[in-house]
């Protein structure tokens, strides 16, 4: 049996030796660097761009300007999944700084960059906007003429009476939350190769979406599908932040221009930050509860800042709406999330994405009400949690809850009702918190495969799954080794690559192994079906009267009357057996203007537990234990459980303790991991364990992300039961924690 | 990124080389600063002085009266010297809080003065210790106290033909007591937000000396005597410490940057500078 | 004329290359020698992606210039393994899972072998001081600690 066994990655000594062909290691023959000529301004008109100098520069073999798609036989300028809002380059409006002008290829980096130094910008600087909810207020700068209220989406959830709800609460608690603009930080930065060979397109990328990349590309440059193709190599992390279509069509621009070779585009750590990064959100949360802790009502308005295009904001807005609801019993809940254009970078998916921000604000919140009532956290929240048959906010009957054990599980695991180890004198505190998530994933998904077995008995997945380090190709193989009772040595696994590859939504929400793995199981089935119809004249049964299985097709009530795959395949010739999988979801439809109706097949599952200690003259905190769950169904490989599960927890201390995008009137100031820092071995807890429950007869569920976002409320509620200051605004630093305290004594006094 | 790369190995070739280019040229030690700079565009040199073959320019000698430390010496060499550990531990210490080992591997003791950025430990260690540099030209040699060395933000007393060609500890009173406390008020990989290195000695319970420098906090590292002297001749109870934090924390114009503000610097000066001479007082070497 | 030719030693064989001289160690390593285990991430010493040894000692190559490292003795995560067998390190990172991505791994494996050659019996809290200058983002840690526990001579 292959699932549920930790077999190690299957490049495993690629990775270790170096080997490994990632995106940023492909050279091709006669290729040209890429640079990006960008903005220096928020929000302008552009009078002039002159490039005529810099494309005289010997070396530079083309410069693509926003000029170079007027025309009707001209690719578009605009692309966006879905909304159409974002050129390629800014052609003659300005909205962010940062934001691309002009392409570049040239023989070298340096060519290009003294061709940049060649570049004239004329331009008419217009008043910007950074803020979510000043750019919301009348009379703010518009960045979209189509959206005079710089709203990109508004979504809304309404469920019972709410003044009925807040009517019978004994009493109302209401608070606000803030998490700021961060960046994915991928140690491998974004990268697109691009050519173009007799009117085709081929892009090589660190990309979690190759369908959605091939689906725009063709969109822009008018193409058949099956004239363009997109070939993912595994990643060097991806976290969110290369879902959706990213640098692709700039690349595929240059490459376009440039007509005979290919062009690499690489960002450098600072531009990283101006191609993406995490949605800066502030929520409003306002509950009703009676004293013995049954809630009444809850209202939450949401505010992400999306920057200056909709890019992903357009579908995750929504799904931000459902993630910051709380997995509780409440029988009356409103709900507002709004998307909002500001002059900055866009925002998109970060690991835990749009969770992270609403689960910091309910689970604080959940503390709050906890202490205001005198019930212990864990209590008041266990009273509350959601089970199996429950109906959700959005009226949804609920299957296959586990909140309460995942919540438990973290919470003894941590020794939650055992005494606190006694105090270093009174200069360092120690206190515990915990938090609970619930995630819908993503609706009406769709995956396929291929799978081959070959006449020498190998097993090839085709796959479009990218492998970013979360070892999906991997737990794929088990996956598939187990279905078709064949070792995993005889498994590999390729893709994605759009002219080989069936389609797949993207990986992303931790959706791989859930979706992926079920079309796994479909393709096995049908290839067990021609292994057993191929060997029936052979064995002369019937194939209903036979079973496959450990490498061999035989008859059921007779098993040693049997013969290998590699012989039901030699003996009929056939070179090779192929079947196709496919599972898709169909659930997922939500009435626009109540929230109401079915959001999603499965519901993630995750709680985290924490042991902090304050230093209350500095405010500095240091997490000393952590225990996380999620609810995994059933376990493909414990070892990458075990490191999704960690590895969340940490990426989740980044963004509770270290992680904010700096800004200054739009421009980035710490575009670089000294002062953007992220966490690092000894930022890490001593004591960090982690389980993933099982279940009987489950399938096997994503656990991608479900131990990150309880972890900065965790750490806020433990910082609280620590020193009694409630931080709400991330990341959690100590200056904020040391004003917190002393806030406090102050007011004592 | 275009410069004439010069690797002269003799000092008399380097210095001559410095002479010659003036302005033009910068001084490439370990590195560490230097090509970051350049990688960023930040500077454009058109003329790079490697001191990296010189011979003899890295060295840790002990004398009676103090060490010399040479300036090619790395701040792991620093960190691991046994002489340095026993004689100067809180230099150690500094030495072994920055950066990491990659850092600490390629980054010179001189390096890291010529830098002079505000956010670093050994300044502040080598300011308590009374820490000499040495600067030579063909114009001649000078000693510097490095309180005068470390001018401001990035700026030192050396000409650009000056190159530091050693540096110089004098001993502390034999049975001195040191400590060097970095605050970080991010991860562990960050620089000081701010550092407080003491050195005091003691007769009985009383403290005969007292030298306190905070760094990372303002511009430079500093020393404030005034304040030192409330020590002297006097037991370091509850109430002094206090009081000479208090010196410390209200005389210094903090600064404001990505680790901590003004306000909350003033905060960390007081509290470092009392958890240091706590630690003094209660007997750390 | 601000090219230089020189000579470097690479994994044991030297190397005769022209190298401009505001070239950094990372880009002649990856670019010239196509040594594509040595990576960029983010050029300014924190992350250690670019960790190569010379003369055993782990530096950044991205802060380091080439012509610094005339005829050292230069290691990289391709030097490690000898005749197609994996070194004790690399095969720890293997067996107790010490990876996701990747991207990050040679790096925190010449770290591991620089430290085990300086401390062959090093502490839990030895390992996380020495290797927290490497970073990872995918968060790894716990079974890096795992693997170089294993690597110890006295393994407890
Ligand atoms: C990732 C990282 C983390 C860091 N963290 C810390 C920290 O926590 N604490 C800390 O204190 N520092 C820290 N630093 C800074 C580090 O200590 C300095 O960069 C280093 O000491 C500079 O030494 P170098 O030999 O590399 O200098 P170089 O980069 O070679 O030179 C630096 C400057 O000094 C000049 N110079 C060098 N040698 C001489 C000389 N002999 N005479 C005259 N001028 C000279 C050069 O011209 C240049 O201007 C960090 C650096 C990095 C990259
Ligand atoms: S790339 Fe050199 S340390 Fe990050
Ligand atoms: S495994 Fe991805 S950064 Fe370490």
């Amino acid at each position: 049996m292959a699932v549920g066994k930790s077999v190690p990655m299957l490049d495993s000594v690629a990775r270790v030796t170096g080997t490994v062909p990632y995106p940023s290691n492909l050279k091709l023959p006669d290729m040209l660097v890429g640079k990006i000529f960008r903005s220096r301004v928020p929000h302008a008109h552009v009078m002039k761009l002159d490039v005529s100098a810099a494309e005289r520069l010997p070396g530079v073999v083309a410069i693509v300007t926003a000029a170079d798609f007027a025309g009707d036989d001209k690719p578009n300028l605009h692309f966006g999944s879905p909304i159409q809002d974002q050129p390629i380059v800014a052609g003659d409006r300005i909205r962010y700084i940062g934001e691309p002008l002009a392409l570049i290829a040239a023989e070298s980096a340096a060519v290009a960059d003294q061709a940049m130094d060649l570049i004239e910008l004329e331009y008419e600087e217009l008043s910007a906007v950074f803020d979510a909810e000043q750019a919301m207020l009348p009379g703010a700068p518009i960045l979209h003429e189509a959206s005079p209220d710089n709203i990109v989406r508004h979504s809304k959830l309404r469920r019972g009476d709410i003044d009925a709800g807040f009517a019978a609460a004994d009493e109302i608690v209401e608070e606000v939350f803030s998490s700021p603009m961060a960046q994915q930080a991928s140690l491998e930065t974004h990268v697109a190769t691009a050519r173009w060979k007799e009117g085709k397109l081929t892009v090589w990328t660190g990309s979690q979406s190759p369908y959605t990349v091939r689906r725009v590309l063709g969109a822009i440059f008018d193409l058949d599908l099956e004239n363009v193709r997109v070939i993912v190599p595994p990643l060097g992390g991806g976290f969110g932040g290369k879902g959706n279509v990213r640098i692709q069509p700039m690349a595929a621009a240059l490459a376009w221009k440039v007509g005979n070779r290919p062009v690499k585009l690489m960002m450098t750590r600072a531009e990283e930050f101006v191609t993406v990064t995490k949605h800066a959100a502030k929520i409003m949360i306002k509950s009703g509860v009676k004293f013995d802790g049954t809630f009444t009502a809850r209202e939450v308005s949401i505010y992400w800042n999306g920057g200056a295009y909709a890019s992903s904001s357009a579908h995750l807005v929504p799904a931000g709406m459902l993630r910051a609801i709380g997995p509780y019993r409440i029988p009356a809940v409103h709900v507002d999330s709004y998307g909002i254009y500001t002059n900055l970078p866009i925002a998109a998916a970060y690991r835990g994405a749009m969770s992270s921000q609403g689960v910091f604000a309910h689970e604080s919140h959940m503390d709050t009400i906890a202490h205001l009532l005198g019930i212990d956290p864990l209590e008041l929240r266990t009273k509350n949690l959601l089970r199996t048959d429950d109906l959700f906010a959005t009226g949804e009957r609920l299957h296959d809850i586990h909140f309460v054990e995942c919540l438990e599980a973290a919470a003894y695991g941590l020794g939650w009702h055992e005494p606190l180890q006694s105090d270093n004198g009174t200069i360092k505190k120690r206190g515990r918190g915990l938090a609970v998530m619930m995630k819908n994933t993503i609706a009406n998904s769709y995956s396929e495969c291929r799978i081959e077995l070959d006449a020498e008995g190998r097993v090839t997945l085709f796959v479009s799954t990218v492998e970013m380090g979360q070892g999906g190709h991997t737990a794929l193989a088990q996956i598939a080794a187990e279905a078709l009772g064949v070792p995993i040595e005889v498994l590999a696994v390729t893709g994605p690559d759009t002219a080989e590859t069936p389609p797949d939504a993207q990986t992303a929400s931790s959706r791989s192994t859930h979706m992926m793995g079920n079309a796994v199981l479909d393709g096995a089935a049908s290839l067990r079906q021609q292994l057993a119809e191929a060997a029936a004249p052979i064995l002369e049964w019937s194939p209903d009267d036979l079973s496959v299985a450990d490498g061999y097709v035989f008859v059921t009530t007779q098993p040693q009357a049997r013969i290998p795959y590699t012989e039901v395949l030699g003996r009929n010739n056939i070179d090779a057996l192929t079947a196709t999988g496919k599972y898709s979801t169909n659930e997922g439809k939500l009435d626009p203007d109540t929230g109401q109706g079915i959001s999603t097949p499965d519901w993630h599952q995750g709680a985290g537990a924490c042991e902090v200690e304050v230093d209350t003259q500095t405010g500095k905190v240091t997490v000393l234990r952590y225990h996380s769950a999620s609810f995994a169904g059933r376990v493909v490989n414990p070892t990458l459980a075990g490191l999704q599960n960690d590895g969340n927890v940490i990426f989740g201390m980044g963004a509770s303790l270290l992680e904010e995008v700096a800004i200054d009137g739009g421009q980035i100031t710490n575009p670089n991991l000294s002062d953007y820092m992220l966490p690092s071995f000894l930022d890490t807890p001593v004591e960090l364990k982690n389980v993933s429950l099982e279940e009987e007869g489950s399938s096997f569920q994503g656990i991608g992300e479900m131990t990150l976002p309880p972890v900065a409320p965790a750490i806020a509620n433990a910082i609280y039961d620590a020193v009694g200051a409630r931080i709400r605004d991330l990341p959690l630093t100590a200056e904020k924690v040391l004003r917190g305290i002393q806030g406090r004594t102050d007011h004592e006094r | 990124m275009s410069f004439e790369l010069l690797q002269p190995d003799s000092l008399p070739g380097a210095l001559k080389a410095l002479a010659q280019h003036g302005d033009e040229a910068k001084v490439l030690a370990g590195g560490t600063a230097i090509v970051l700079m350049l990688q960023q565009k930040l500077i454009a040199p058109t003329v790079l002085v490697s001191v990296g073959r010189i011979p003899d320019l890295a060295y840790i000698r002990s004398e009676p009266d103090g060490i010399h430390v040479g300036p090619l010496t790395t701040l792991r060499d620093m960190e691991r010297s046994l002489v340095i550990q026993t004689h100067f531990p809180l230099l150690a210490q500094a030495s072994g809080e920055v950066g990491n080992i990659r850092v600490r591997n390629q980054a010179t003791l001189g390096g890291n003065l010529a830098e002079a950025d505000y956010a670093s430990d050994p300044p502040t260690a080598l300011l308590a210790l009374g820490t000499q540099v040495t600067a030579t030209s063909l114009r001649g040699e000078r000693t510097i106290p490095l309180e005068d060395f470390l001018i401001g933000f990035y700026t030192t007393d050396l000409e650009p033909d000056e190159l530091i060609t050693d540096v110089f500890i004098p001993a502390s009173a034999p049975g001195s007591r040191t400590t060097y406390l970095k605050y970080r008020s991010r991860s562990s990989e960050d620089r000081p937000c701010a550092c407080v290195a003491a050195i005091a000695a003691f007769e009985a319970e009383t403290c005969t000396d007292l030298r306190v420098a905070v760094g990372a906090a303002s511009e430079v590292p500093q020393r404030l005597p005034a304040v030192e002297n409330l020590a002297r001749g006097q037991a370091l109870t509850d109430e002094l410490i206090g009081e000479i934090a208090a010196g410390y924390a209200d005389n210094i114009d903090t600064l404001e940057d990505i680790r901590g503000s003004a306000w909350y610097r003033t905060q960390m000066i007081r509290i470092h500078v009392v958890r240091a001479l706590e630690e003094l007082r209660n007997g750390r070497r | 004329m601000s090219d230089r030719t020189l000579t470097l030693q690479v994994n044991g064989r030297p190397y005769t290359l022209e190298v401009p001289s505001g070239q950094t160690l990372l880009e002649t390593l990856r670019e010239s020698l196509e040594l594509v285990g040595v990576r960029d991430s983010c050029g300014i010493g924190m992350c250690g992606t670019c960790t190569v040894l010379v003369d055993g000692r782990a530096i950044s190559s991205c802060l380091t210039l080439t012509a610094q490292v005339e005829n050292k003795h230069i290691t990289t995560i391709e030097g490690l393994s000898q005749d197609g067998q994996l070194h004790p390190v690399q095969q720890a990172y293997i067996d107790h899972g010490a990876f996701q991505c990747a991207y990050c791994t040679p790096g925190f494996i010449l770290s591991t072998v620089a430290l085990l050659g300086e401390n062959a019996n090093p502490d839990d809290a030895a390992i996380r001081e020495y290797l927290a200058g490497n970073l990872c983002r995918c968060g790894s840690y716990v079974n890096i600690l795992n693997a170089v526990r294993a690597c110890r001579t006295i393994d407890d």
